[in-house]
């Protein structure tokens, strides 16, 4: 189970980077900055 | 590349180098802090000795066993149940440094919840770590969480059921080893410590298994004894030889209804007189202050100490806190007892430690005169 | 003055000015406050509690982001305009029972789940159409959808912060049903009543039909059809379907979890109606929660920075030592105020030494009603994210206009919860 979150959790952060990028507002490409922190961490399951 | 795209990359760049950093310093928490063995130690396990999945997981946990000339009985000590609660499994790491034993065997596991120590609670602000100054320097140690690291266990249910009863609690209790016995081999990673650490009570006859603990100083269950009922004879001896010391205690008997916890089910579902014993532990509270390593080692609090004069708390807590020293000396004092009321009701299968310092001498110079040289 | 009180207000300041000055989202605004407590408190910018911080919610993320997967699947597939649709043709006769069987729908999912975000973004854009198309305002329908998430969190079978606060006082999650359900059932029919009636009441089914034919939705096309209809609603039965399954039947079923649930159901969804990109409709899922993603990120490390300081002890030190009389005035606005961590938050931080200073109560009557009280604290900005995806929902841009809504039926439910605590031996007596 813990396999088929990690791959979820990548699926999420896969659409999380993207939006990065498509995002036009600068401040709100910081906002999808903050949000890709955790999403890394626990795909690598470093925390 | 247009303005928009320099900034995300520098955005994406900025969350890896943030990423980095951060992963880094949890990373570290998977080191362990070095145990030397004292003059007591005649063998290390590990808990996988005893359920060999277990080995080459984060679950796997050393056993240090201190065995006397003597034949006798045997005593199991269980620290870092909670990796957020020092005053038991620092405890535990005393013994295993400096007891000696005259009869019988001590099993101490000192970190049996190990993948515990390898995190921090999120928005608990927890210290990584503590030093205790020794003669010989100082020495490290870590301050985990109170619960498996989700690394180790995910994701969480909404629900957590525990297994042998059907109690329902929140889910993420499903990662706390006090609400996973009698564990199962093929239960949760949390589930197949607790399986472990049954198991090996069963093949070593553990005679007396005592669960070492602190509880946040709101938690009515504090400075107590908590026992199984087959253990009340001895439980009760123990109290008042303690109150009599001077070192107010109290005695709490298992819930019946409150199911998961070792000195409920490993009484149930051994043959070992299940007991736990609870210290005063400010920087697990929730009305706590500043939240650091001072707390961790010194005690003190004016959050706790504004909660007593309210009467709000179940122990008194005054400007003096209740430092480290004193919730150590407390479940050594405590352990100390236990074997000689069991030794004195069980007259041919003692349990004799020696080498022990009193609870007055560990107030007086400090945790770390218990622990040994690094090399 | 305390030190932690101005490191509080430093916080607080930052947060003003990034939000309200610099016009910065709330997320930076969170964390540059966080930023600015750190430092003012001697602790540089540390990066390793502001970073473990996130971790709080990093479960939440993943049920917000499938939800909303799940929600713009059965969007797109036409499934919720056929709902909306049959049910309006039954039930438009009787305004008031189709109000209840609203609430109760909302509810569900929350029941099952114990959070109120799976039950707006599921079982909440089911029934907005309804509500909308019965000429209930946006800002009405909204609110309704809030309450009930928050309603169906706080209902059996499933309450989170009962748990929790059971936790703290070593009090088994056992008895709570009935308490529960006098608790939540006659505020929950006041609020979809109080809410929804008047206009409800004055629905023209005939503009109705009239409408909807013309509009030649495709959706009502496939009405025509009873297989068809029956196809559309296979996301929404999967998704029942899984949620009871691993509850009823825990030995066969494995617990999937909520994000895996929303997931299977919205890969369902695919096949089941009108053809939907799923690359495009995640993507956009993804993009519209994002904000509130962020916003949890900064309010996990405002709580992280609040713990490290001794600022959020403070806070349940100034709760604790309001002067008994005031002691339920402190439950009334504490608890709900410190929900904008969360609703989970708030009853272990302040709902266990509230429950623990209330001791001598009947404790399964308190930590009830602690727990009804605490579910508000998923109304609270800047969290709030039950108002914000019943926003979403809706299709409101300004959730304050919900909350404004909100308001008499929170009120209800403190009132209503406090009553409980006041009286809570002798209701205690009378039911367990």
């Amino acid at each position: 189970m813990a396999l088929v979150y990690r791959l979820l959790v990548a699926f999420v952060l896969l659409f999380t980077v993207w939006e990065l990028f498509d995002e036009e507002d600068l401040w709100n490409q910081a906002n999808n900055a903050l949000v890709i922190i955790p999403l890394l961490l626990r795909v690598l399951m470093i925390k | 590349m247009d303005n928009k795209k320099t900034a995300s990359v520098i955005f994406l760049i900025i969350a890896l180098v943030v990423s980095f950093i951060a992963g880094k310093s949890f990373s570290s928490m998977h080191i362990p802090e070095v145990i030397v063995a004292g003059p007591g130690v005649t063998m290390q396990k590990m808990l996988s000795d005893y359920f060999p999945q277990l080995k080459g997981t984060n679950g796997d946990a050393e056993i240090y066993i201190l065995e006397g000339d003597k034949a006798g009985g045997s005593m199991l000590v269980l620290g870092g149940t909670h990796a957020n609660e020092p005053g038991g499994y620092m405890a535990a790491i005393s013994l295993i440094e400096t007891a000696k034993i005259d009869s019988g065997t001590l099993y101490i596991i000192p970190r049996a919840n190990n993948s515990a120590f390898s995190h921090n609670d999120a928005q608990e602000g927890s210290p990584q770590r503590f030093t205790i100054e020794t003669e010989y320097g100082e020495r490290e140690f870590r301050y985990g969480s109170r619960a498996t690291n989700p690394i180790d266990q995910w994701p969480d249910p909404d629900v957590y059921v525990h297994a042998a009863s059907g109690q329902q609690l929140s889910g993420s209790e499903t990662r706390n080893l006090n609400r996973a016995y009698p564990g199962r081999s093929d239960g949760t990673f949390t589930e197949k410590v607790t399986y472990a650490i049954t198991e090996m009570i069963k093949v070593e006859n553990i005679d007396i298994t005592l669960d070492l603990h602190e509880a946040s100083p709101e938690y009515p269950v504090i400075n107590a004894i908590v026992s199984h009922e087959y253990a009340m004879g001895i439980a009760s001896v123990v109290t008042i030889n303690l109150q009599l010391k001077g070192v107010d205690i109290a005695l709490e008997p298992s819930p019946t209804n409150l199911r998961g916890l070792t000195h409920r089910e490993l009484g149930d579902y051994t043959d070992t007189l299940a007991l736990l014993a609870e210290t005063a532990n400010a920087a697990q509270g929730r009305l706590r202050g500043k939240t650091d390593e001072d707390l961790v080692i010194k005690g003190k609090d004016k959050m706790y100490v504004n909660a007593a004069k309210r009467g709000n708390l179940y122990v008194p807590f005054d400007e003096n806190g209740h430092p480290l020293e004193e919730r150590v000396g407390r479940h050594l004092e405590t352990i100390k007892e236990i074997t000689s009321v069991y030794t004195a009701k069980n007259e041919n299968n003692p349990i004799i430690i020696t080498n022990l310092p009193d609870y007055e001498e560990i107030q007086e110079k400090g945790v770390g005169f218990m622990l040994n040289p690094l090399s | 003055m305390q030190i932690e009180l101005i490191f509080f207000i430093a916080m607080i300041v930052t947060f003003l000015i990034g939000a309200f000055l610099l016009k910065l989202p709330i997320s930076l605004s969170m964390m540059l406050a966080s930023i600015a407590g750190a430092l003012v408190s001697g602790h540089g910018i540390p990066i390793k509690h502001l970073v473990e911080g996130t971790f709080g919610y990093i479960d939440t993320i993943l049920v917000i982001a499938t939800a909303m997967m799940f929600m713009k699947v059965i969007e797109e597939s036409g499934a919720l305009d056929t709902l909306n649709f049959l049910i309006v043709r039954k039930f438009h006769n009787n305004p008031v029972l189709l109000l209840i069987l609203i609430m109760i729908i909302i509810m569900f999912p929350g029941m099952i789940t114990g959070s109120s975000t799976a039950a707006v973004l599921s079982s909440g854009a089911i029934v907005a159409p309804v509500l909308m198309t019965m000429g209930i305002p946006v800002a009405e329908t909204g609110a309704i959808i809030a309450m009930g998430a928050i309603y169906g969190m706080i209902a059996p079978p499933v309450n989170v912060p009962a748990m929790i606060i059971g936790g703290g006082i070593d009090l088994p999650y056992v008895g709570f049903t009935i308490p529960l359900l006098l608790l939540i059932v006659p505020v929950a029919v006041f609020t979809v009543l109080f809410l929804g009636l008047k206009y409800a009441k004055n629905f023209d089914y005939e503009q109705f039909i009239l409408s909807s034919t013309n509009s030649v939705d495709s959706s009502s096309e496939l009405v025509k059809s009873n297989v068809k209809e029956i196809k559309l609603f296979i996301p929404i039965l999967v998704l029942i379907f899984l949620m009871l399954a691993s509850k009823i039947a825990p030995q066969i079923i494995p617990n999937l979890g909520m994000p895996l649930i929303f997931l299977i159901s919205a890969i369902v969804g695919l096949f089941t109606g009108k053809k939907v990109n799923f690359i495009q409709t995640s993507k956009s899922a993804v993009k519209s929660t994002l904000p509130v993603l962020g916003i949890l990120m900064g309010v996990g490390m405002f709580i992280q920075i609040m713990t490290l300081t001794g600022v959020r002890g403070f806070i349940v030190d100034v709760a604790l030592s309001l002067p008994s009389v005031f002691l339920y005035l402190g439950i009334a606005i504490f608890i709900p105020l410190f929900g904008a961590v969360s609703a989970f938050g708030s009853s272990s931080v302040l709902g266990v030494p509230f429950c623990l200073a209330l001791l001598g109560k009947n404790e399964i009557i308190v930590a009830a009603a602690l727990s009804f009280i605490a579910g508000t604290g998923d109304l609270v900005p800047p969290t709030a994210l039950a108002g914000i995806f019943a926003a979403q929902v809706v299709g409101e841009e300004n959730y304050f206009n919900i909350l404004k809504k909100c308001i008499i039926p929170v009120i209800a439910i403190v009132v209503w919860g406090l009553v409980f605590i006041i009286f809570a031996n002798p209701i205690g007596d009378l039911i367990l």
